[in-house]
């Protein structure tokens, strides 16, 4: 038994049952509810604009949730995650358009369209691995728009609007937008992952990582990799379906522009800057792109109001990308473990502070 | 308590009256990103047109320009949105992109803030919620038909090829031009997809000169029109077929990326070039280019004339919508333009006329053909497209 139940110094587990339990101590309990409280007065501390940008991260935060599953998690390299996002809109939209389903049906058939659609891209991780994989899931992307922009039914990726949400008469509108969405998105992204937290204790979560160290290894011990990759794909690609869904219903349409090849490549920057195989990295990657995005935004505006640069060099707007591409690249070399690392790093010290041995 | 009442409504009143001093201006567009090369340009006219207004004081109060990147993202399209119309309440709003443009037509709906695009996708004025969105010229959709149109004059059951963007930009007028196709006599043999990656056009061009098409209509953006025009030439194709493109496809961009290979290019738009001085538009252009600076190629290009009107119109419509700016009142402004009060700021090769039910601007389009010399010359008048009301009636 630990030496109390609101701290921790060492480990002092000595049954499974111990080690598989969520919280390790009454601290941890204690901290994720007050997060959550803090998280719910949030939107009552933050400027409107700054809640959008919190919005966006919460549902960038599903989706690398996903793709944590099956890259970080289970080590199949994933770059269509955006076009599983964009299968979990259109499902979405079609739901809410076509079928009239309300919202909280709507959102949760495109997190299974999205998932029936990765367990059948997930095939191809059968027989290949590492970059031949990565192709594969590339491959899914590039069809996906193309098929996308050939389908009527989908607007040709033109714009599909989003019927306006009503819960509890209150209605989604302009003025309340990003906190009335807040509300919504919030206890979906703590129930995913509260429930990745749970899978990841249960044999499936465990062969998933097995998997991924050392597949063969895995399979001599009785696990079945191949139904292993398939079911990573499957919950992957699910999260990526939520996260879609949300997507539409928060940008109030669907434009197949937002599921491209360039948000692939962001939802995976945010996986390794986070932290791959982590699940305090799924949130923290989404949080250090945006807030990076907005912060390089922002510095670049005001350079180019200083007028120093010649013109035609647009050296101020091209902060962004280039602060995009650095921190990937500063990251694998220095940090490969990426924020989440910091973060054990933190918890760490303040397991041991003040000195108590 | 009378006292305390009497200091709010002072307090009311002196921010009410700080208010009116001041106005913002707001563009969000791609400076990088995909189709930068033409968002650049855009932004530099929209910027130093609200200087130049500012300048010349056009309006009572003092215009503040914010010219914002959203690289294309439609994500970012939507938050310079919020945080301009929501928190600072802008009363006209300046967009890019056609997905960004499509995605924000309910919310320009909800809020009633007029909203210029920079795309001339006939979409964001169909309806629903089009009551707000306003397309400064002619839509691509009317470029094309226009074009067919030159085609069945030129030769009656002529079969055509059209080469779009893998993109609802695109993809778009096809529709049209199909309805349209029919309706001429004319035959389309192909619709092929080509975006800003096609490095090697042979494959493409063999298979329409196969079918026999001879006229080959672009919807795209120049960078993929020149590479076209450069495979055309190589492969001796110039000749017996004609190439023909929509608004973003030609200009000035065109010829410098695809040199002597755009000589015969056929275009339609609505500016005037910056060749044909004549104009007072073209002089404006110049003048505002000089004063602030810019490089030449940047004044030479279409889209710095086309961020010139778009801010025009905004500021226009201000000016007219009376002395507290509001979207209201800009929107009042907007649709006074027609008959006697339309606009005609000299850009464009006709007057901006809008109304409550008319939401294209400049209207007339002419088409233009290149000379060896890389100029765009006009080889019909000032003209609206009689097939276009028929295939796309507006409503």
């Amino acid at each position: 038994m630990p030496a109390s139940r609101f701290t921790q110094t060492g480990n002092y587990r000595v049954r499974y049952q111990q080690d598989q339990t969520i919280f390790a101590t009454s601290a941890e309990q204690a901290s994720l509810i007050v997060g959550v409280l803090l998280l719910l007065a949030l939107p009552l501390l933050l400027p409107k604009t700054l809640l959008r940008d919190v919005n966006m991260i919460m549902i960038f935060a599903v989706a690398v949730l996903g793709l944590n599953v099956t890259t970080g998690y289970t080590g199949l390299i994933n770059i269509g995650q955006a076009a599983f996002m964009g299968v979990g809109a259109y499902a979405t939209a079609l739901a809410a358009t076509r079928l009239n389903l309300p919202f909280f049906l709507a959102i949760p058939l495109g997190g299974v369209a999205g998932a029936l659609v990765g367990t059948f891209v997930g095939l191809p991780s059968l027989r290949l691995k590492y970059l031949y994989l990565a192709v594969a899931t590339l491959a899914f992307q590039i069809i996906f728009e193309w098929l996308v922009g050939h389908l009527p039914v989908l607007a040709q990726g033109g714009a599909i609007s989003m019927p306006t949400v009503q819960v509890f008469g209150i209605r989604d509108s302009f003025l309340n937008h990003n906190r009335f969405w807040y509300y919504l998105i919030l206890p979906v992204l703590v129930g995913l992952g509260l429930l990745w937290r749970n899978v990841l204790r249960t044999r499936h979560g465990r062969s998933f990582i097995a998997v991924r160290d050392n597949d063969r290894a895995a399979a001599a011990m009785g696990i079945h990799p191949g139904r292993a990759k398939l079911t990573a794909f499957m919950i992957g690609s699910f999260y990526a379906g939520i996260a879609g869904g949300l997507f539409a219903y928060f940008q109030k349409a669907v434009v197949i522009e937002d599921y491209g090849l360039h948000t692939s490549v962001q939802l995976l920057a945010m996986a390794i800057v986070g932290g791959l195989g982590s699940l305090p990295g799924s949130f923290l990657g989404p949080l250090f792109i945006v807030a990076l995005d907005r912060f390089m935004g922002n510095a670049s505006e005001w350079l180019g109001a200083q007028n120093i640069f010649p013109q035609g060099v647009d050296a101020a707007t091209a902060l962004r990308p280039l602060a995009f591409g650095l921190s990937i690249v500063l990251f694998l070399m220095f940090e490969p473990r990426g924020l989440a690392n910091w973060w054990r790093l933190v918890r760490l010290y303040f397991k041991k502070w003040p000195y108590k041995f | 308590m009378n006292k305390l009442l009497a200091l709010t409504a002072l307090v009311t009143l002196s921010s009410f009256a700080t208010a009116q001093k001041n106005t913002t201006l707001v563009w969000s567009g791609a400076i990088t990103g995909p189709t930068s090369d033409a968002g650049s340009s855009y932004a530099a006219g929209v910027e130093d047109y609200c200087r130049y207004a500012n300048a010349q004081k056009m309006l009572s109060v003092t215009l503040t320009c914010v010219v914002r990147d959203d690289q294309y993202n439609n994500a970012n399209t939507q938050r310079n949105f919020e945080e301009f119309v929501g928190n600072q309440n802008v009363p006209v709003f300046l967009g890019y992109a056609t997905g960004g443009m499509l995605q924000i037509k309910g919310v320009v709906q909800e809020t009633k803030v007029p909203t210029l695009p920079a795309s001339y996708h006939i979409g964001i004025i169909d309806p629903p919620n089009n009551g707000y969105m306003f397309l400064p010229v002619s839509s691509y959709s009317e470029n094309i038909v226009a074009l067919l149109e030159w085609v069945a004059n030129k030769e009656r059951g002529a079969k055509v090829a059209l080469i779009v963007n893998p993109s609802p930009f695109g993809r778009d007028p096809v529709v049209d031009a199909r309805k349209a196709a029919e309706r001429l006599g004319l035959k389309i043999t192909d619709v092929q997809e080509v975006g800003g990656n096609n490095l090697d056009n042979t494959a493409l061009l063999k298979r329409l000169e196969a079918q026999g098409a001879k006229y080959i209509i672009n919807q795209n953006t120049a960078g993929p029109v020149a590479n076209i025009l450069k495979d055309a030439k190589r492969l001796g194709l110039l000749g017996k077929m004609q190439f023909m493109g929509a608004h973003y496809t030609g200009g000035e961009d065109l010829t410098k990326l695809a040199g002597d290979a755009a000589k015969d290019f056929v275009w339609a738009t609505s500016y005037y070039m910056y060749d044909e001085g004549d104009q007072p538009g073209i002089q404006l252009v110049k003048k505002i280019g000089a004063q602030f600076e810019r490089k030449a190629d940047t004044i030479r290009s279409v889209h710095y004339t086309s961020g010139m009107l778009a801010a025009s119109i905004a500021i226009e419509a201000m000016k007219r919508g009376g002395k507290t700016i509001t979207a209201a009142s800009v929107y009042k402004g907007l649709t006074s333009m027609n008959g006697s009060r339309a606009f005609n700021p000299g850009f464009t090769v006709g007057p901006v006329t809008f109304s409550a039910k008319d939401h294209v601007g400049a209207e007339n389009l002419r088409l233009l053909q290149a000379d060896a010399t890389g100029n765009f010359k006009a080889i019909t008048g000032a003209q609206r497209s009689k097939m276009f009301q028929l295939v796309h009636p507006l409503k």
